[in-house]
């Protein structure tokens, strides 16, 4: 993907930096024996992952082909990389500010603070790199693919007329999903090479399909990986600001002069003081101020508390900031997993507007959901009249989804011609998910419903029962009215759940 | 008619719209077995965080308060398996079609994110202590790792057999320990430090805390289906595949995964304060932390690869020998020339969805073709088919 390229390419000049820097920061550390800087380089390893999540996401993305066992491809990957980003990214919020409320408890004094200094300043150099590296792609590299539907309205149209065309196209209208898996399908066509499959809507939407998708996807992927980059950079801010205010506010304790430092808690069992006595000195001099005239020793005091308490307060500003930038990604890579409708369609209105396409009796089980970026998948039932018409009627349909920017579609047809039949197919070929477990959508007959009825409320599937008995054609507004009815007709948690059954019976029939 | 009495009074508009919700929620926690467990154990590991943390800033010891801490962050971490387990149940609606399923998969995707981000802060900690070993004090902390171990004891007991004890009359696919025989096969030995750290925390290294955590929640053993709660006997008729216990296997999986976690955390400090007590050994605590770490890291990865698989829409691996079959089968129907485009995932635990297009003669019986197409994936599974018909023109 030519798209791709420099997304990897700044990701791994990214990542060896970080690397880099957090090498440096180890060493630093131990050589000053400063633990403020080892946890701040734990904080550029957390970047560093970060940064391998998303590369690795990126590289498993590219690979849009189905496979055996992924035959959607592995278009996902980024989404999800956006989440582990998203999720790491909240759990290191959490860290900090448990760190933070510990410091408040225990303020920390920093040890070589000129040294700290320094390589504040190189860490903000390198996360100011990043986040402009990032930047530039996170926010400009949309060309709007984000909205499936409008752009490529224009794209749809002009192909939709080239319904004659057949071939080898046939196919293609959704292979924008899985162009690998086609090739060896085609050959086995007994018809020759030029099998008039009536599809309809059929053109090569492939690449430039996979490239936009591709980029919105990655979108997400690169934003996660903003956010991390800009979650260090404020960290890096903080410990400048608090090492250069440290370096000119705090007076410290000169070794060899006694003074107290009235700021620490004297929690002897988990601080080494210098001046432990000093401090118990102190401790007595609290109680007792007059006493403080009568110690021969002049005592020092180190410099202003408040300074001490600057750090955790100034993690605390950073936490919340960070937080709130990471939620609307968190969300939104969050609903995509969660099988959401997207949100350019309108289901209610897209379910109507299907409804009265010719030919069209009734829409059951009508799914949308985002696989990744703008590539959307609907699947539904479509009651027609019959097998001769059916492929007009699905040509129609599928300009139709076109239309609305989804472009991978499974339409399975039923018909409607004899009574018995026609509720037998209903009940085996639509199942709902919730009722899963409870109907034995094996061999749809008689014997089922009623085992179902043995087991859920009674009254509500006899209700069921008797109304597929009388309609032929159901609406799907109809069930939506029963069910409605059914709901207020019974108002208590536990009959809630027979409710749910009927429903689920009521809308597979 | 006119009418006998006008009483405006009655009409009660929607108030208190907050409290209405949340006795709907908590009538729905209570209405299923697993999400009871999940809140009393919530309620059981919160109190005594609670009771920690005040102990903690009586006592004036750091180490107690970030215990306290450890334990705050793995209720949040029970609470995200409640709220997926209850969210889970909505209706489906406009924006979600499938309804909320799917949210018990993510629920345990981002427990085990957790899970692996605490083991990454127990080792990183680890190593810290190493290079710069502390004082250790070991006495205030030893009863509180010893009280914790208990409560997680408990824990472990109530999501091993309550977890999936569900009343699915008649089916018992002996699930109950599903755990153990894994119809996924995870093994759960590990992850057990949570409180570990508090005790290492006491010897005053900020640090530590955010990984503390790590206690597995093992969520879900997946009962085919959400309706564990009705106690209907359910309808698992053909399958040949793994009847999972429902579907807050994630869920459970992950809760468990944490509390093993907890638990191990907290026999490797009373371990670890035994071996620097009596042999004086200082270094046994960073080992023990690093050690520990690298268990939760190991147990977290199967719970980790089966939520990623079914996030990716990968074809459900308990499928992946039975799949092949059924397209031969559909390829010898009569009519059929051709089967494209199948594509199979789980939408959660033992619900799959499939889609296919087949490719028909003109003179086929489409709807004989149909139904046989649907009776020959429900025997292995997959009850929400889409079967697309596509009529070759001669």
């Amino acid at each position: 993907m030519a798209a791709c390229e420099p997304n990897r390419a700044r990701l791994l000049c990214m990542l060896s930096l970080t690397f880099g820097f957090f090498v440096v920061e180890v060493v630093v550390s131990r050589v000053t024996a400063s633990l403020a800087m080892l946890s701040d380089s734990f904080h550029m390893l957390s970047d560093v992952i970060a940064l391998v999540v998303a590369l690795v996401a990126a590289r498993f993305a590219a690979r849009t082909t189905a496979t055996d066992k992924n035959t959607f491809g592995w278009i996902r990957a980024e989404v999800m990389g956006a989440l582990v980003n998203a999720v790491f990214l909240t759990a290191l919020c959490f860290t900090v500010v448990l760190e933070a409320a510990e410091r408040f408890t225990e303020p920390h004094e920093i040890e070589s603070p000129r040294v700290v200094v320094l390589v504040g300043v190189l860490g903000l150099a390198v996360n100011l790199l990043g986040l402009c590296m990032f930047r530039g792609h996170a926010h400009g590299g949309g060309h709007g693919h984000s909205h499936g539907g409008g752009g490529k309205k224009g794209k749809k149209t002009t192909a939709g007329n080239k319904t004659t065309k057949s071939c080898s196209n046939a196919a293609e209208e959704t292979n924008n999903l899985v162009p690998g898996t086609e090739r060896r399908e085609r050959t086995d066509l007994p018809h020759g090479e030029c099998v008039d499959v009536q599809l309809n809507g059929s053109a090569s939407y492939d690449d430039p399909e996979q490239d936009h998708s591709h980029d919105s996807a990655s979108q997400l992927n690169m934003r996660g990986v903003f956010l991390h980059v800009l979650g260090d950079a404020l960290g890096s801010v903080i410990v400048v600001i608090n090492a250069i205010i440290f370096t000119f506010v705090w007076q410290p304790c000169e070794p060899g002069v006694p003074c107290i430092n009235p700021c620490v808690n004297s929690h002897c069992t988990d601080h080494q003081h210098i001046n432990h006595t000093l401090v118990e000195l102190q401790d007595n001099d609290h109680g007792n101020h007059s006493g403080l005239q009568d110690m021969p020793i002049p005592l020092a005091r180190a410099g202003p508390c408040w300074v001490l308490y600057l750090d955790p307060t100034l993690c605390v500003i950073m936490v919340c900031i960070l937080l709130y930038t990471t939620y609307p990604l968190l969300k939104e890579s969050a609903l995509i997993l969660l099988q959401t409708v997207p949100k350019q369609i309108d289901m209610h209105s897209l379910n109507s507007r299907l409804q009265e396409l010719e030919g069209v009796l009734a829409v059951h089980e009508l799914h949308i959901w985002q696989l990744a970026g703008s590539r959307i998948i609907a699947t539904a039932h479509i009651k027609c009249h019959d097998p001769a018409t059916y492929m007009d009627v699905a040509k129609r349909i599928k300009a139709f989804f076109h239309d609305e920017g989804i472009h991978a579609t499974t339409i399975q047809p039923e018909f409607v011609t004899v009574n018995s039949e026609s509720r037998a197919s209903l009940c085996e070929l639509s199942c709902r998910t919730q009722c899963a477990p409870k109907f034995c959508c094996g061999s749809a007959d008689g014997p089922k419903p009623a085992e179902i009825a043995a087991g859920a409320g009674q009254k509500a599937i006899a209700a069921a029962a008797s109304t597929a008995a009388m309609l032929e054609v159901i609406n799907e507004s109809l069930e939506n009215a029963a069910r409605d009815q059914e709901v207020k007709g019974q108002g208590e948690p536990k009959a809630e759940e027979d409710v749910t059954i009927a429903r689920e019976v009521e809308s597979s029939l | 008619m006119l009418p006998l009495s006008i009483k405006d009074d009655e009409y009660k508009p929607a108030k208190f719209n907050l409290l209405f919700k949340l006795s709907g929620w908590f009538r729905s926690i209570l209405a299923d077995k697993t999400s009871r467990n999940l809140f009393f154990f919530l309620c059981l590991n919160l109190s005594f965080a609670f009771v920690e943390l005040l102990y903690g800033i009586w006592s004036n010891s750091l180490g107690l308060i970030s215990d306290s801490f450890h334990m705050f962050f793995d209720c949040t971490a029970l609470l995200a398996g409640l709220a997926a387990s209850v969210i889970s149940r909505w209706r489906s609606n406009d924006s979600f079609s499938y309804g909320y399923v799917r949210a018990e998969v993510l629920a345990g995707f981002v427990n085990g994110l957790f899970l692996i981000f605490t083991a990454f802060f127990i080792f990183s900690e680890g190593v810290e202590r190493a290079l710069e070993p502390p004082d250790v004090h070991h006495e205030r902390l030893l009863p509180v790792s010893i009280a914790g171990l208990l409560v997680n004891l408990v824990g472990i007991f109530v999501f091993q057999h309550g977890g999936h004890g569900h009343s699915h009359g008649g089916e018992g696919h002996g699930h109950s320990h599903s755990l153990f025989n894994g119809s996924i096969g995870h093994d759960h030995g590990h992850g057990g430090h949570g409180h570990s750290h508090a005790a290492k925390h006491g010897h005053g290294h900020g640090h530590d805390h955010g990984h503390g955590h790590g206690h597995g929640h093992d969520h879900g053993h997946g009962h085919g289906g959400h309706g564990h709660s009705h106690g209907e006997p359910d309808c698992h008729d053909d399958f040949s595949h793994t009847p999972g216990k429902g579907s807050s296997k994630q869920i459970l999986q992950g809760v468990f995964l944490h509390i093993v976690a907890d638990t191990l955390g907290s026999i490797g400090v009373i371990i670890s304060a035994f071996l620097m007590q009596k042999y004086d050994l200082m270094i046994a605590d960073p080992i023990c932390s690093m050690l520990i770490a690298l268990l939760i890291g190991v147990s977290v990865v199967p719970l980790l690869r089966e939520s990623i698989g079914i996030l990716m829409q990968r074809t459900p691996p308990s499928l992946d020998h039975a799949l092949p079959d059924c397209y031969q089968r559909v390829q010898q129907l009569q009519g059929v020339y051709n089967l494209q485009e199948p594509h199979f995932w789980t939408l959660c635990t033992d619900v799959y969805i499939g889609t296919l297009k087949l490719l028909v003669a003109p003179d086929a019986d489409s709807r004989w073709i149909l139904s046989q197409t649907h009776n020959i994936f429900t025997q292995v599974g997959v009850r929400q088919l889409y079967v697309q018909i596509d009529v070759a023109a001669m």
